[in-house]
């Protein structure tokens, strides 16, 4: 409060009454503060009524009956006791957690690169951000013209150069799902960890090589500790967003659905068990959810450490 | 002149001194690596260019026969989307920037209590999946008659970007010095005219380049909007998912999708040139599809 009345003098030789132990800087202070909450009122509202009580809705339906209407968990005993969809998630989480270990890897070194070497990162600034700007579905059609079995680049090379006797038919299984995320999670990986080595001092690995450290393992002790919370969120954001992805695991589907979402999907529009698919979707975002969380939960961690 | 020579020829001297076996070796295996990742990484996208200009399922080469054919077949109905996407994204990034920023101010000047719980909840729409928010909103639009709609679109997208542009705004206005404010307001000036005379002048560069990232999520929004989408308010993304999927991979298609690779591009170039390249790397935070 000491801190408003110092300000208050002004507004009070404006109405030219002195300051009486703060009774016109309470009021003040209240004035602002409802100003305050109406400037923050219409983006509340908005996520209130477009995003909170729509979610809060769906998890309200997928405990009630869809027929009768009464309270039942019916629908989570149900998919948690339905064979199909457990494998079925457990398939999408060993595809998610396969595809954020595989980009993190892979995208490291390039990020490590273009956060030390300021003209190779203007060279790679859109080879990394112009893939991101895609949706999914370009991702996918690019993945069809590279990987077809008979059409695509990729068969048609091999088969000519003669190191495969027959095209290879992994597009339209989990090998070719699992490319076409790598693709877009390698981007993604490289973009935020590219952010993160920026703010790793470049000395600490000089010191560390200097103190008679060989620049691997400067690099294991110094760097990589360093950007740890770097690779914690990009491997959240890239796990989640493999989770539910539905682009590609319906434009690149086999036989057998791998991914969760499409399962979801068919419930929803197919077979119109919506109450069952609100609950596999509640499910799934407490999954990615928690993922979210955790992660965060993570973070803060680190970084009191 | 004799200094620049001298600066010149130092590296080179040095670089001269420094070969030796193990470091030629990781200098080869650096190459090889970056010319896999970035063939893996350019490769792709250059197909669907090639393919959508032989209007072709397949690329075959030397390249020949080069033509707009698989362009001009483009039918109406992908342009009709195209430009409903544009349509939507503009509309709805000018009114969640609107309605974002001042929460935003708010948030960052206001010292209010409740904070953390609005900001987080206005946050919610990033967390959640857009799988699942995209679910949420077809069981109260379709009620409210807002799915397959224009506003519909918007207003979903909307609640989407607001989660965007209130971290862009909180990050803008956090580095900016209160003073400048107080010192306005205390010259007289009420606080929206600080708001719109001192404040929305100084974050304008920086406010450009959140519309630019909000209008790019949006074009490339799916999973959010597929439940909502219907014949009459189709988004390019959806409309090109859905014809995979109805009729298989047609050349027009693949030409459309060269066309949001061009929009990319020229989006590229636009923020490039706004920003510098070197400030891309971690503005780009969240991407879902």
């Amino acid at each position: 409060m000491s801190g408003v009345t110092t300000i208050d003098p002004s507004s009070a030789r404006h109405s030219g009454i002195p300051p009486r132990d703060g009774t016109v800087a309470r009021l003040r202070r209240r004035r602002e503060r409802l100003f305050y909450r109406l400037c923050a009122l219409p983006a509340l509202s908005i996520t209130l009524l477009v995003a909170a009580i729509p979610l809060a809705l769906l998890i309200v339906q997928s405990l009630r009956d869809q027929e009768t209407g009464a309270w039942t968990p019916s629908y989570y005993v149900r998919s948690l006791g339905n064979r199909f969809f457990t494998h079925t998630l457990l398939t999408t989480i060993a595809m998610a957690f396969g595809v954020t270990a595989i980009s993190i890897m892979a995208a490291f070194p390039l990020a490590y690169l273009m956060a030390r070497k300021s003209r190779l990162r203007t060279v790679l600034m859109p080879v990394v951000t112009v893939p991101r700007m895609l949706p999914f579905v370009v991702v996918g059609y690019a993945m069809i013209l590279l990987l077809a079995p008979i059409t695509g680049v990729l068969n048609r090379v091999l088969v000519q150069l003669g190191l495969l006797q027959h095209p290879l038919f992994i597009l339209f299984g989990w090998p070719g799902q699992a490319l076409a995320f790598t693709y877009s999670a390698i981007v993604v990986a490289a973009g935020i960890l590219t952010g993160v080595l920026i703010s790793v001092d470049p000395q600490l690995e000089d010191a560390a090589i200097s103190l008679g450290a060989s620049r691997l393992r400067s690099f294991f002790v110094v760097t990589l500790p360093l950007s740890t919370p770097g690779i914690i969120a990009a491997s959240a954001l890239i796990f989640t967003t493999v989770v539910t992805a539905y682009a590609i695991p319906v434009m690149l589907s086999g036989r057998v659905p791998y991914m969760i979402s499409v399962v979801i999907a068919t419930d929803l529009l197919t077979l119109q068990e919506t109450h069952l698919a609100f609950a596999q979707a509640v499910l799934v975002s407490l999954l990615a959810v928690g993922v979210t969380a955790g992660a965060q939960l993570l973070l803060s961690r680190y970084g009191r450490r | 002149m004799t200094d620049m020579t001298v600066r010149m020829a130092v590296p080179a001297i040095g670089s001269r001194v420094r070969i030796s076996g193990p470091r030629l070796l990781s200098a080869g295996l650096w190459t090889v690596y970056l010319l896999v990742i970035g063939a893996w990484l350019l490769f792709p996208i250059l197909l669907v260019v090639v393919a959508s200009l032989q209007g072709k399922l397949e690329v075959s080469w030397p390249l020949s026969h080069l033509n707009l054919d698989a362009y001009r077949a483009i039918p109406s109905g992908y342009w009709q989307s195209f430009w409903f996407t544009i349509r939507v994204s503009i509309v709805a990034s000018c009114c969640s920037l609107l309605i974002s920023l001042p929460a935003a101010w708010a948030m960052v000047r206001g010292r209010l209590w409740e904070r953390r719980l609005i900001s987080s909840l206005v946050l919610l729409p990033e967390i959640v999946p857009q799988l699942i928010l995209g679910i949420a909103l077809l069981t109260i639009f379709i009620p409210l008659g807002l799915s397959n709609s224009f506003g519909g679109v918007v207003l979903a997208l909307i609640a989407l970007n607001l989660a965007m542009g209130l971290r862009f705004g909180e990050a803008l206005l956090e580095g900016l010095p209160e003073e400048y404010e107080l010192a306005a307001e205390s010259l007289g000036a009420s606080k929206l005219a600080a708001l719109r005379l001192i404040v929305l002048p100084l974050i304008a560069p920086g406010l450009a380049i959140a519309a630019l990232f909000v209008f790019m999520q949006n074009l490339i929004a799916f999973v959010l909007l597929f439940f909502i989408a219907g014949p009459s308010a189709t988004p390019i993304s959806i409309r090109l998912f859905t014809d995979i999927v109805d009729r298989g991979v047609v050349p027009e298609a693949v030409a459309m999708s060269a066309m949001l690779v061009y929009v990319a591009l020229i989006f590229y170039a636009i923020v490039a040139l706004a920003l510098g390249p070197k400030y891309m790397a971690g503005a780009l935070m969240s991407r879902k599809g």
